[in-house]
């Protein structure tokens, strides 16, 4: 019990502690993690995502600490007033290699994982450069077991990649609220899984992706930006808002020259800090749809053709005023978009209102 | 328990819905009503105390005892631990029809555990299994006054007045009476009482901290998981002296000001459960518990949650999270249980033997009971000595007392014509001792340290000069692998692989090379791994290959024997 977690601070001002030799200050309640990666980038770690409660599981992060008498994990270390730890010692990074050669070892090996699974698809590709790490050392039984019969056509469930850090399922849990995927069984026999070993379609999984963007293997990968995989060209990533709610959700919209190929949440989205849910992260093939409507139309001798901006709302405005002289002001009914922001969905009760004298207004989003 | 329960699903989750630590017995309820657990019974219970479907069952796959088909649960598992291995028992699992290998039942001493139902049976040959009897401790060998095993041997003991007869609740009336709760952290601590469960943690400085920690209600938490293959002491003192169990957890209520209190007892002890639970009804209509414990203020009440095959609920704080329902994954630390402990409140978790020697030091006093202890050692550990030995059992030594004194005085060394080879401590988790340090070790933590291994629970596993000890190795890992929890990298795929290299199906052919790969895997399992099991697994490869390098070059080379 050397280190209770508290951090008091020094008798004047903010607690610190002496990292890598450096003294830094920290606000309390800081992990060790969180102290040190912001003053250097490179504590590596696989189970961690800054959104999720800290878990402990890779030991990546571990850190040496004055005093004690083995390395702990910094993530869930609490930092200390006058802790001396030290971030990248020779035997720290000699446990790191020997980590990464043990989770490369349970994976298939020499399989090039496409960044187009997922935002964090590449963290162990990554890492598993930096320690030169190549997958032959530790050779044995493969764990995880993909699930290719999932006939779901969004979220990929190749589970061969899997190293068992649950970020899928603490996503799934602390951030979406759908508890659709846990845990079965223990040690190297571990699986991700839905109730009963079924698919995502019959779980409570909605389908938001989460899952998938915070795989740091691509075990869980994007199928619908896969299937643009052999594209020609670069993936250039575009800053957007999602259109298809108020909500305003940050995304990168991906795309290869004039094509759209996929969806990515912004991590730093101040609206969903990472979060979408299936129509802003799987529902954009409609922007390339063939059938998609470009143009207004309106219909002239029962067929429709398209027309002008001017024409097509002069039209409105007629059958709007027609309704009203013919039914009277109660016969419109004014319903907003859920696409709509807050303001535009006033501006359309006020149209009702205002415009036509009625209270009949009401907002898709509320069926 | 045995009992074949025709209620319906909505009254078994009534019966249990509102009990505390509900999931466990609820789960239980279900799983002897139907004889498995159904999809149906899983969506029952998870509806019924609101817990999401798909964790359930995540969790429900966590345990080896579920049976998750029709007709599992009366399908006979067979202990396959060291011991049992050397008694035969793969071909009794291959002679008992639908019958399965399970990790080590607690029963070294005596011929091989079947668990059938809720019944053990007991022996070598399918055809001829007998019903388990409980196991009374050799006699005192060494004429040494005994702490926990003064009395079990009197069969009159395991009731309420026979308890009584001899000295039981003496001490829990002096205190409630007599003493102040500080007044009895003093005695504990004055008798250097430790955590007999292995951690040798102080016990008074435990029950102080949650005395003083905020919050509540408090919890007692009796932690009978026993699982460390090699240990079955627990077990005898639960079954022949159940009443010291019970006033232990008392007096440490008294001390802690705790409220409740659990007993989590490991599946494999079907027949314990309802020795604890009669005791518990006895101590109840004695107000020995209750909400007046002898018509003082003290409150006080006992609950027995039986788990369902996991050795990592031993430890702690997966102990807590498996009462409580979740997942049990061991919980980072800190803030520990003694603040943050079951349901998030001050919780002391001690071992069955920590508790029983509660009462005897109460009531005897502290110097009596430091005086037991050889040399400037306090006290006594029960050491559980099974496998090639003529006596196998459990003896309570003097803590500080000869390795050598217990193997061969007592217990009469190796079987005619052998050698010891190598022995085992802590179970498992303290790896093997061979001849040199069987002869100059003590039993006490400082010896055994300096030796590279521990004391732990206390259990001995004998090996003679016959044995293969990379094979015994294979076991060991083979058990962490099968009981890795699976949170923590280096213990899920560090015992994996370690596995593997000791079967020899897969890693390098070359005796370097692989000593060069177990020896980095163990060295992170050891530095790096979050609990107590993936840091003390890579002892059995590590004392392995420093015992016996021979025979790990002979099985690198293919030349076993």
């Amino acid at each position: 019990m050397s280190s209770d977690g508290s951090s008091n601070g020094s008798s004047n001002g903010s607690p610190t502690l002496t990292l890598d030799g450096k003294v830094v200050p920290f606000e309390t309640g800081e992990t060790l993690y969180e102290v040190a990666r912001r003053h250097t980038s490179d504590v590596p770690t696989l189970c961690y995502d800054e959104r999720l409660e800290a878990f402990g599981a890779c030991r990546l992060c571990v850190v040496e600490i004055e005093g004690f008498r083995s390395p702990v994990a910094s993530c869930t270390t609490h930092a200390a007033h006058g802790m001396n730890v030290q971030t990248k010692t020779e035997k720290l990074e000699k446990h790191r290699k020997t980590l990464m050669e043990l989770v490369c070892s349970e994976n298939p090996r020499g399989v090039e994982i496409d960044p187009m699974r997922g935002h964090a698809s590449q963290e162990m590709t990554d890492l598993a450069q930096r320690y030169a790490v190549d997958g032959t050392r530790f050779e044995g039984a493969q764990s995880g077991q993909s699930h290719p019969d999932d006939p779901n056509p969004m979220i990929l469930r190749d589970y061969d990649h899997c190293i068992s850090c649950y970020r899928c399922v603490r996503v799934c849990a602390e951030q979406e609220g759908d508890y659709a995927i846990s845990i079965a069984n223990r040690g190297f026999q571990t699986q991700i899984t839905t109730e009963f070993n079924g698919f995502l379609k019959g779980s409570e999984c909605t389908f938001c992706g989460q899952c998938v963007q915070t795989c740091p293997t691509g075990a869980l990968a994007d199928n619908r930006a896969l299937q643009h995989t052999r594209e020609p060209g670069e993936v250039e990533l575009t800053r957007s808002i999602c259109p298809f709610c108020g909500v305003g959700c940050s995304v990168d919209i991906m795309s290869k020259g004039d094509k759209l190929v996929g969806v990515r949440p912004a991590m730093d989205g101040p609206a969903n800090e990472g979060a979408l849910c299936v129509k802003g992260q799987f529902g954009w093939e409609w922007v390339q749809h063939p059938e998609r409507l470009k143009n207004p139309m309106v219909r002239k001798d029962g067929v429709l053709v398209e027309a002008s901006w001017d024409e097509a709302l002069d039209r409105a405005a007629e059958g709007f005023r027609r309704v009203r002289d013919t039914h009277g002001r109660h016969a419109i009914y004014g319903v907003a978009s859920g696409r709509a922001p807050h303001e535009s969905a006033f501006s359309v009760q006020k149209f009702i209102r205002a415009g036509f004298g009625t209270n009949q207004i009401d907002n898709c989003s509320r069926a | 328990m045995a009992h074949i329960n025709p209620s319906g699903d909505q009254e078994l989750i009534e019966r249990w819905r509102d009990q505390p630590a509900s999931l466990l017995p609820l789960l239980h309820a279900f799983h002897d009503r139907d004889g498995y657990l159904s999809d149906d019974a899983l969506r029952a219970v998870a509806s019924g105390l609101r817990i999401p479907i798909a964790d359930l069952y995540g969790t429900v796959t966590f345990y080896h005892h579920f049976a998750r088909v029709k007709g599992g649960k009366a399908r006979p598992r067979v202990c396959d631990g060291p011991v049992c291995k050397l008694q035969g028992c793969d071909e009794l699992i291959v002679g008992l029809d639908g019958a399965t290998a399970m990790p080590c039942a607690g029963r070294c001493d005596g011929p091989i555990p079947v668990l059938q139902d809720d019944e053990v049976l007991i022996g070598t040959q399918p055809g001829a299994l007998t019903a388990a009897p409980p196991l009374v401790p050799p006699p005192n060998p060494g004429g040494i006054d005994e702490c926990v095993f003064a009395e079990v041997r009197d069969p009159r003991r395991k009731t309420l007045a026979g308890y009584r007869e001899s000295g039981g609740y003496r001490a829990l009336s002096r205190a409630v009476r007599e003493m102040t709760p500080e007044q009895v952290l003093d005695v504990v601590s004055g008798s250097g009482l430790t955590g007999r469960g292995g951690a040798s943690f102080p016990t008074a400085l435990k029950w102080r901290a949650v005395r003083e920690a905020g919050g509540g209600p408090k919890t007692v938490v009796c932690n009978a998981d026993e699982g460390e293959p090699g240990c079955f002491q627990d077990r005898v003192l639960m079954d022949l002296d159940p009443h010291a169990i019970l006033e232990g957890m008392t007096l440490a209520a008294f001390a802690t000001g705790a409220t409740r209190g659990f007993i989590y007892l490991r599946y494999e002890y079907p027949a314990t459960q309802g020795v604890l639970e009669t005791a518990i009804e006895e101590a109840r209509a004695a107000e020995l518990l209750g909400t007046s414990v002898l018509g003082t203020e003290l409150t006080f009440d006992i609950h027995v949650r039986r788990g369902a095959g996991a050795y990592i609920c031993g430890e702690e704080t997966s102990l807590l999270n498996s009462l409580e329902g979740k997942h049990p994954f061991p919980r980072n630390r800190p803030p520990y249980p003694v603040t943050n402990g079951f349901e998030g409140t001050p919780t002391a978790v001690n071992n069955v033997e920590t508790l029983a020697s509660v009462p005897p030091i109460v009531d005897r006093g502290a110097e009596w009971y430091a005086g037991l202890g050889a040399g400037e050692h306090k006290g006594t550990k029960i050491i559980s000595l099974s496998g090639d030995v003529a006596r196998p059992g459990n003896y309570e030594v003097p803590i500080g007392i000869p390795l050598k004194t217990v193997l061969y005085d007592w217990a009469g060394g190796a079987p005619e014509g052998r050698t010891v080879q190598a022995v085992t401590m802590a179970g498992l988790s303290g790896g093997f001792l061979g001849a040199e340090d069987i002869e100059e070790a003590t039993l006490d933590e400082p010896s055994m340290r300096a030796r590279g291994s521990l004391l732990g629970a206390g259990g001995v596993m004998v090996f003679d000069d016959s044995r293969d000890m990379v094979e015994i190795a294979r076991q060991a890992m083979s058990f962490f692998a099968h009981e890795s929890c699976g949170k923590c990298f280096p213990c899920r795929i560090g015992t994996q692989r370690l596995t593997e290299r000791l079967a020899g199906v897969a890693g390098p052919k070359e005796p370097e090379l692989w000593k060069a790969e177990v020896e980095d895997i163990g060295r992170t399992m050891a530095a790096v791994s979050a609990c107590g099991l993936g840091v003390a697994a890579p002892g059995i490869t590590g004392s392995l290959m420093r015992l016996f390098p021979e025979q790990v070059d002979a099985h690198v080379n293919g030349q076993r024997k």
